[in-house]
């Protein structure tokens, strides 16, 4: 038995398709992320296997209990981290965590175990006490992702456990999911390709409410980027030369000290010539790795953050 | 229980909310303090004034005419003969003050004595004993043509209130003040579905009655202790409680049941914290035609009646009266008005955050 499994699920908002039959098999211990730009259909397809939305057509199975027959049972076995730190901002941790305990019907005495183990590895012990409104984005969020825990379900639902974020928040959220791999089955929804990159067991890209590609990342980005890329070391490249390299190239990125480019079929010693003649003085260029946006470009046409 | 902790967590973040509580507690123990100290001589009119004629000689009949006359006063009914008439009526509700003119005004404006009339007013509405007193004394005195000959004698039917432009103010002010739940509860209700904190709870397997009581009875205690520390204050500055306290806080809980309903109802039709502010656009006026600061006759007859169908006019109504000293059963008009109201708006309420519950 999968621990989610979704047949043809759909939802439509007034006619307009947010989620458009996604069939999907997602394995006990898994840490599966959907990777998609924001309006994909992400947290649509979540907030539906939340039980938060009914879907339109088809269903799901939340460890073999069907999501719009058994709600409440489903509600039992999942711990959701909502893609807004939702919080009790005028009740401290304990009080926040212990809620969500005590909606499980999780005695007090558990709840209270669990929590501090909790709030330990979560790096939040010392202000456990305090009002959680005073608390900075990347606490919150720890703490999201404590209260989704609590009571140590069996599925756990991450949506956009990192959206707007520090880069070193970001990488202190990343290093307790890693915790929390193999342990749990966790379905993390994320436009950041690191994050999926780096996390995940299997990425499923999303786009306009299908699943376009399913894989590991290293699948993904053998089967479906047939292009290359490369890297151009130049100081200072004007912006009408990156405009025209937009123009010529699928995917163009300014980086720290250069220019990122991909394309279908890239001739190296052209890009560079071209750069030569513009005066555009290149002190290295070489191969680049494909990323995870590199396939999302190749697949959809756009880039993940559009 | 999970109602039990959803209650307990929506009190907290009411009485751990200082803005929230600035509204629901700083307002009208202001609006007290500054109505009671401040207001002692309110003049709206018209007063609808009733006529006992023990005299029945042509100089009383000739000065009930005069004061047809006179635009603050609406004489009101058949001239009495009898005054036991008048407070028969009087006690069935039909009249609130009456203008009683004893047997030997005419002689006594004939030898040019000076006349004692009496006023008797319903201990509910003291205000308008008081302000017909410098009205009759002036008519009486332009009528006779002397000097200050009338004595206007003042016989509140309850005489126990100390001070009747706080036993007047002070109802009015709670009513008011119970009815910022209507925004406070809106509030409470809009910013959890806006933060999305209604949805994170959803997805535990709490059911929805659970949600549905964790989400109304906090209002209970608040409305509670709210009106706790509004009679507190009230009696600081001089209310005084003559009739039974208990049958007042029947009076204000239903007010305050209605306040929480509407105040739900709001908080389910609105889609963030800050869109409550709308409440304010009718609380003040509903408290303003429902008479929490002064008497309503003076409104248009449309506006009263517009008023009349509403509970908070009831509340107010009532809650003057049982205060000052009458029997609640002569207020039963308007507590089944409240009593309807109350079970109507907060079925309501949960109907409409019922429906907020669903995907």
């Amino acid at each position: 038995m999968d621990a989610i499994e979704t047949t043809n699920v759909t939802r439509k908002f007034n006619g307009l398709v947010a989620v458009a039959g996604i069939d999907l098999k997602i394995r006990k211990g898994e840490l599966f992320s959907l990777l998609g730009p924001n309006g994909a259909g992400k947290t649509t397809l979540v907030r539906m296997l939340c039980c938060l939305l009914r879907p339109t057509a088809g269903t799901a199975f939340i460890m073999g209990h069907d999501i719009t027959k058994e709600s409440f049972k489903v509600k039992g076995l999942i711990g959701v981290s909502p893609q807004d730190t939702v919080l009790s901002e005028r009740l401290n941790c304990w009080e926040n965590l212990s809620l969500v305990g005590k909606m499980h019907r999780i005695s007090s005495e558990e709840v209270r175990e669990c929590s501090k183990e909790l709030l330990q590895t979560m790096g939040l012990m010392e202000r456990a006490g305090e009002q959680v409104k005073n608390f900075s984005g990347g606490m919150k969020r720890r703490l999201s992702i404590a209260m989704s825990l609590v009571h140590d379900p069996a599925v756990l639902f991450l949506d956009e456990p990192t959206l707007g974020l520090d880069p070193q928040a970001r990488r202190a959220v990343w290093e307790h999911i890693a915790l929390l791999k193999k342990e749990k089955t966790i379905l993390l929804t994320t436009h950041y390709m690191e994050e999926a990159d780096s996390l995940s067991d299997r990425i499923g890209i999303i786009d306009e409410g299908k699943i376009v590609a399913l894989g590991t990342p290293e699948e993904l980005k053998r089967d479906f980027f047939t292009g290359c890329g490369m890297v151009i070391r130049a100081e200072d490249i004007p912006v009408g030369i990156m405009q025209e390299l937009c123009g010529r190239y699928a995917r163009v990125e300014r980086i720290n000290g250069g220019v990122e480019i991909s394309h279908g079929e890239l001739d190296f010693h052209e890009v560079v010539e071209y750069l030569f003649s513009r005066g555009v003085i290149v002190s290295s260029a070489t191969l680049k790795q494909p990323t995870l946006e590199d396939v999302f470009i190749q697949i959809t046409g756009k880039k993940l953050r559009e | 229980m999970r109602f039990w902790e959803i209650g307990k967590r929506n009190l907290k973040e009411i009485y751990r909310n200082p803005v929230l509580l600035g509204f629901l507690l700083g307002m009208p123990v202001v609006f007290m303090l500054v109505f009671c100290s401040a207001f002692g001589q309110g003049t709206v009119e018209p007063v609808r004034l009733s006529v006992v004629d023990e005299d029945q000689s042509q100089a009383s009949a000739a000065f009930v005419e005069s004061l047809e006359r006179i635009e603050v006063v609406e004489l009101w009914g058949e001239v009495y003969s009898e005054e036991a008439w008048a407070k028969e009526d009087m006690e069935a509700g039909r009249i609130s003050l009456y203008l009683l003119i004893p047997r030997g005004f005419q002689d006594a404006a004939a030898a040019g004595q000076s006349v004692d009339l009496g006023v008797v007013y319903e201990g509910a509405d003291p205000m308008a004993g008081l302000r017909v007193k410098p009205v009759l004394e002036a008519a009486g005195s332009q009528f006779l043509g002397m000097p200050a000959p009338v004595n206007v004698e003042m016989k509140g039917v309850e005489s126990k209130i100390e001070n009747e432009i706080v036993n007047f103010f002070a109802p009015g002010i709670i009513v008011f003040g119970l009815m910022i739940l209507i925004s406070v509860t809106a509030e409470v209700i809009a910013a959890d579905r806006e933060k999305g904190f209604l949805a994170r709870m959803l997805t535990t397997p709490a059911k929805p009655w659970e949600f549905i009581l964790g989400y109304s009875l906090p209002f209970i205690p608040v409305l509670i202790a709210s009106t706790l520390i509004y009679l507190g204050v009230g009696m600081a500055m001089g209310l005084t409680i003559v009739g039974n306290l208990g049958h007042a806080f029947l009076i204000f809980f239903l007010t305050g049941l209605s306040a929480v309903g509407i105040g739900m109802i709001v908080g389910s039709l609105i889609k963030s914290e800050s869109q409550a502010a709308i409440c304010w656009v009718f609380i003040v006026p509903l408290a303003m035609i429902s008479g929490a600061w002064w008497t309503v006759e003076a409104m248009p007859q449309g506006l009263q009646n517009f008023a009349g169908g509403l509970p908070f006019i009831h509340a107010i109504n009532a809650s003057r009266s049982v205060i000052n000293g009458v029997p609640l059963s002569a207020v039963m008009g308007d507590l089944y008005w409240l009593v309807a109201w109350a079970v109507v708006l907060f079925s309501l309420g949960i109907v409409f955050f019922s429906k907020r519950m669903v995907g």
